[in-house]
This record gives structure tokens, C-alpha cells and sequence, in this order.
């Protein structure tokens, strides 16, 4: 009974903590411009979100950020976690000489820091013309999010008895169809969970956006807000809160539905 | 692993005097057929790791060798490397990485695996997921602009505790040196706990239910029941969220540089903001590929030290 307590108040005070600031995100992203003192708000002063995403929008080409940032994420991580299934499936269910070799072959890539990519492969894009054009970014994030996809994916299938695949193979069933069949459906939620992360971190990514891209049309939405608040003084930092609450909305929708997918699947098992 | 192989064997024997005609047949015969199988799956995704990513840090780790400022670059071997060791600024940017990678690992992890299990058992524990998920979702410019909000020396944190008659606790959050680094740590906690609790929902689904059943009927429960059935049973996603939490820490970045850029002086720079302020602020090219390549260096031993461990015995223990 007093472990029961001890839970609830735990879980309710981690959720209070956690709420806090997202609440100061929020109610700060409503504060007029010109209401803006420097010190932060706890309550909303009026409903200034829709003039500071406004002046956000304005200012800078927010919306074109948006489209662009929206096609990378889902393109990208789409087709990441799709090859990292198949890698995922070659070293834990083909039989694979060396299957460890292979792994580091593609894990390599979490490892390596991002920066040390930017300048050889801003060089690099230059040269092939890939600069500042939409296939070289899809291109770079997939690149940069198969590896993690890969991991997860890898750890996922390395859960599925082998006894399946043994039978499968038993039954001739050629390595494609195996996949299809059998392997992509179990990993379903592993597979999801990285198009989620990877949907997440290609979203958020600042660093190649704003190394490879350039022009409106290609420059993803977290650069089209640095740039944004790069002229601080001309729109003001509610208006930067303002664009990135907005900026912000597609994930979180995404972990909102995301997580009705995982308490479902939970008590199926439990 | 093993079982698989001596198993394709045994396929393979058993109908190797049956040559197949279509592709399709693959698994059943061996050589070159099932090279190509493998090499389908494989190639895509190493042959992007390795243009995109390993290539381009070759090239790093080449440019390591020159005094290179960007316009003229002179071979000088291994002297950035020695100049690395008597840097003091470098010994500081490594105490601080080691600070964040054993700050991250027992904070956003040890959260983590805590709270799927305890949202897990309580009833609103959907609510409780959304809060601390919500975070994750957010941009790095909208969190970091948040954490100025409340770290700044009149910001919210400071307000709050004068608010409550706490003054004394007021603090320059940022400005010293162990704190600001402990602070930042905290805010990587709270953008970042998301991530590890979801990983570790999707290993909590891999739990048969019958092996909880079995556990409880054996009288197992609360903290017993956590310890020696739901940890070890986890240990699959425990990996992935470990290895991750390793590996992004000793790349920490964004957040430093967003908040403190790495100072005051270079008092909060890890070995990522040493790299870029090196690199592009200093111009010195060849230096800050130098730091790349140690840093690079220190995030595939680590890495390669816990998973040799965890990636080695699952396959000798599934032969």
C-alpha cells in the first residue's frame, strides 16, 4: 500500500518538474514584444502568440523552412530506417562471415562528431554540386541517421527466436520474402520508434542545415530560425520562442500519437 | 549466431546435389549466391556511412598533420598532437566531457529505465510519459533559449528562490566552474530523459508476459521483481540506450554552445566546442582536426569497451 503512494507522488512530482518549463516555453511564446522586459513570465499576459509568429513568419521565410524541413524529416528518416532494416537483418539473421566487422562498418557512424563532417563534406558538396540543393540534404540525413536506426533496428532483431528463421529457411523461403514476411512485421515497433528519432533529430538539426543549404528553398526551418535570431533586436526574443513553439508542433504531434501506439501495444503484453 | 550458420549448412548440404535455377533459391546454396543476398542488404547502408561519414573524416584526420589557417597549409607530422598534451584548456574540455558522459549516464538513463517502469504500473501514467517526452520533441533553439530564461542571473530559477525566501541560494548558474557544467547536465536531463524512457518502453514490450507471470508467482515483487527480472530481461534496449548515452555525451555540443558557448573563457567547453572554436573561430584547421581525431578516438574505445562486452556474449550465448 505504501509502495503504491510512494509511486503516485514519485511520478507525479518527476511530472512537475518536467511540466515547468515547457509551461515557461509556452506562456513566454504569448508575450507581446513589446511587453518583453528580459525576465521571464509565469502566466500569459495577453494572446500575443499569433502576432509574434506573425512578425516570426515575416520576417523570415519560416513557412518555406517548413515544407522544406518537413520533406527531409519524412523522406529521410523513411528511407534510413528502411535501410538499416535490411543491414539489420544481413548481420543478425543471414549467415554473415564476420557479422562484428560489419556492425562497427555502419555503427561507426553515431560514433564519428558531427563537426568533424562539416568542412570536408561542405567541400565535397561544392564540388559535385550537390550544394544547397534538396537531394544533397535528404542525401546527408540519411547518411547521418541510418547508423542509430541501424543499432536500434539490430538490438530489435536480435530478440526474434531463430527458431522462426531457421523454419522459414528450412521451408526454402529466399531472404527477401523472410524479411518481408516475417522479420519487418515483428520489428514493426523497433522500426517505428527510429523513424520517430530519426524523424525528430533530422527535424531539429541545425548544424547541416546551415552548413550545406542556403537558399529558401532548400534551407531547412531550424536554420531559417537562427537566422531569425541572429536580428534579435528587430523581432525580439518572444517572437523566436513564438517560431519555435511552431516549429516545435510537428514532433510533438508525432510523440503524442507515438505514445497512444506504445501504451496500445503495452497492454496487449502485460 | 553459430546455430544459424551450422544450420544454413545443414540446409545447405542436405540439398546441394539439387541445384536450384531462380534467384529466389538463394538461402540453399552457397558462395557467390548468398555473397550477393548479403551484399544487397548490406551495401546501401555502408556504402552511405562510408562516403558520407568515414570519408569525410578521413580527411579530418589527414588535415591533422598540417599547420593548416585555411589559405596555406605546412606538414608539421604528429606537433599538434604534442601541442594538445601542454594545452591546459584541452585537460579542462576533457575533465568536462568526462563530467557530462558519467552525468548523462546516471541521470537521463537511470530516469529513464525508472520511470517506464513506475508510468508503467500507475494508472495516469500516460500523462506522466507526455510530460517528460514533450522535451525531446522540442527544438535546440527553443530549449536553449528556455534555459537562459531560467538560468540567467536574474532569471527564473533566482526569482523563484528569492520568491520563496531561499535569496541565499541564489547563484550565478553559469558563470562557475564545476556549476555551470553540472547545470548544463540538468537541462540535458530534462530535454533528453524522453528519448531513454521510450527506448526503454519498446524493450519493456519484449518481456514476455508469461516470465512476469512466472516471476510473480514465484513471489516476486515491487523492487525484487525490477531487479531481477525486469532489468536483466531489458538488458537488449539497456544497451542501445547506454551505448547512445556514451557515445552523445562525449559529442555534447548544441546545448553548451547555445547557453555558455563554452565559456566563461573556455571554462565549460567540452572537447566538441574545443574542435569548432579551434576550427572555425580560430582558424586553426589543422589543430582542430587534431582535437577531432582525440576526441573521435575516445568515442570508439569507449564505445568499442561496452559493446565488445555486450555485443560479443549475446551471439556466443544464443550458439
Amino acid at each position: 500500500m505504501t509502495g503504491r503512494v510512494v509511486r503516485h507522488v514519485l511520478v507525479a512530482l518527476v511530472s512537475l518538474l518536467w511540466l515547468l518549463p515547457t509551461w515557461l516555453v509556452v506562456v513566454n511564446a504569448f508575450t507581446p514584444t513589446k511587453q518583453y522586459t528580459g525576465s521571464p513570465r509565469w502566466w500569459f499576459s495577453s494572446w500575443g502568440l499569433f502576432r509574434n509568429v506573425r512578425a516570426a513568419f515575416s520576417s523570415a521565410d519560416v513557412g518555406q523552412g517548413l515544407l522544406n524541413t518537413f520533406l527531409y524529416a519524412t523522406v529521410g528518416a523513411a528511407v534510413a530506417v528502411v535501410i538499416a532494416a535490411l543491414a539489420s537483418f544481413a548481420v543478425t539473421v543471414m549467415p554473415i562471415r564476420r557479422p562484428g566487422i560489419w556492425f562497427w562498418a555502419i555503427f561507426i557512424g553515431t560514433v564519428l562528431p558531427l563537426q568533424t563532417f562539416l568542412s570536408p563534406l561542405f567541400t565535397g558538396y561544392a564540388r559535385t554540386g550537390l550544394y544547397d540543393t534538396q537531394y544533397g540534404m535528404v542525401l546527408v540525413y540519411v547518411a547521418l541517421t541510418v547508423p542509430f536506426a541501424f543499432f536500434v533496428n539490430r538490438n530489435f532483431m536480435m530478440t526474434v527466436p531463430r527458431e522462426i528463421s531457421e523454419a522459414a529457411q528450412l521451408d526454402g523461403v529466399n531472404w527477401l520474402r523472410m524479411f518481408l514476411s516475417i522479420h519487418l512485421p515483428l520489428a514493426r515497433s523497433a522500426l517505428l520508434a527510429a523513424f520517430i528519432f530519426q524523424f525528430t533529430w533530422i527535424w531539429n538539426d541545425l548544424l547541416f542545415g546551415i552548413t550545406l543549404s542556403l537558399s529558401p528553398n532548400v534551407r531547412p526551418v531550424m536554420a531559417t530560425l537562427a537566422d531569425l535570431s541572429g536580428n534579435y533586436s528587430t523581432v525580439g526574443p518572444p517572437a523566436v520562442l513564438a517560431g519555435a513553439l511552431v516549429a516545435s508542433v510537428p514532433t510533438v504531434v508525432l510523440f503524442f500519437v507515438f505514445q497512444r501506439f506504445f501504451v496500445n501495444s503495452l497492454r496487449l503484453t502485460s | 549466431m553459430e546455430v544459424l550458420t551450422t544450420g544454413t549448412k545443414a540446409v545447405v548440404t542436405r540439398t546441394a546435389n539439387r541445384r536450384s535455377e531462380g534467384p529466389v533459391r538463394a538461402p540453399r546454396q552457397g558462395g557467390v549466391r548468398r555473397a550477393v543476398w548479403v551484399g544487397a542488404f548490406l551495401a546501401p547502408a555502408v556504402a552511405l556511412v562510408a562516403a558520407l561519414l568515414v570519408v569525410p573524416f578521413a580527411v579530418t584526420a589527414y588535415r591533422s598533420l598540417f599547420d593548416d589557417n585555411g589559405i596555406t597549409a605546412r606538414f608539421v607530422g604528429l606537433a599538434n598532437y604534442r601541442s594538445l598534451l601542454t594545452d591546459p584548456d584541452f585537460g579542462r574540455s576533457l575533465l568536462n566531457t568526462v563530467m557530462w558522459v558519467v552525468g548523462t549516464l546516471v541521470l537521463p538513463v537511470l530516469l529513464g529505465l525508472l520511470l517506464a517502469v513506475l508510468t508503467h504500473s500507475v494508472r495516469w501514467g500516460a500523462v506522466a510519459r507526455t510530460a517528460v517526452v514533450i522535451p525531446y520533441a522540442l527544438s535546440g533553439s527553443a530549449t536553449a533559449l528556455l534555459w537562459t530564461y531560467l538560468l540567467k542571473s536574474d532569471g527564473a530559477v533566482n526569482q523563484t528562490l528569492s520568491a520563496v525566501g531561499l535569496g541565499g541560494w541564489q547563484q550565478d548558474w553559469l558563470l562557475h566552474w564545476p556549476l555551470n557544467t553540472v547545470v548544463m547536465i540538468v537541462a540535458t536531463t530534462w530535454q533528453s530523459t524522453g528519448a531513454a524512457l521510450l527506448l526503454f518502453l519498446i524493450g519493456l514490450q519484449t518481456i514476455p508476459a508469461e516470465t512476469i507471470e512466472a516471476a510473480r508467482i514465484d513471489g516476486a515483487q515491487g523492487l525484487q521483481m525490477f531487479l531481477k527480472v525486469i532489468v536483466p530481461q531489458l538488458r537488449p534496449m539497456t544497451v542501445v540506450v547506454v551505448g547512445m548515452s556514451i557515445v552523445n555525451s562525449l559529442k555534447t555540443f548544441d546545448i553548451v554552445w547555445l547557453l555558455t558557448q563554452g565559456g566563461p573563457g573556455t571554462a565549460s567547453e567540452t572537447l566538441a566546442l574545443t574542435m569548432y572554436r579551434q576550427t572555425f573561430t580560430l582558424n586553426r584547421y589543422g589543430y582542430g582536426a587534431a582535437v577531432s581525431v582525440v576526441l573521435t578516438a575516445v568515442v570508439v574505445a569507449a564505445s568499442w569497451l561496452y559493446l565488445r562486452r555486450q555485443v560479443q556474449p549475446q551471439r556466443g550465448g544464443a550458439a
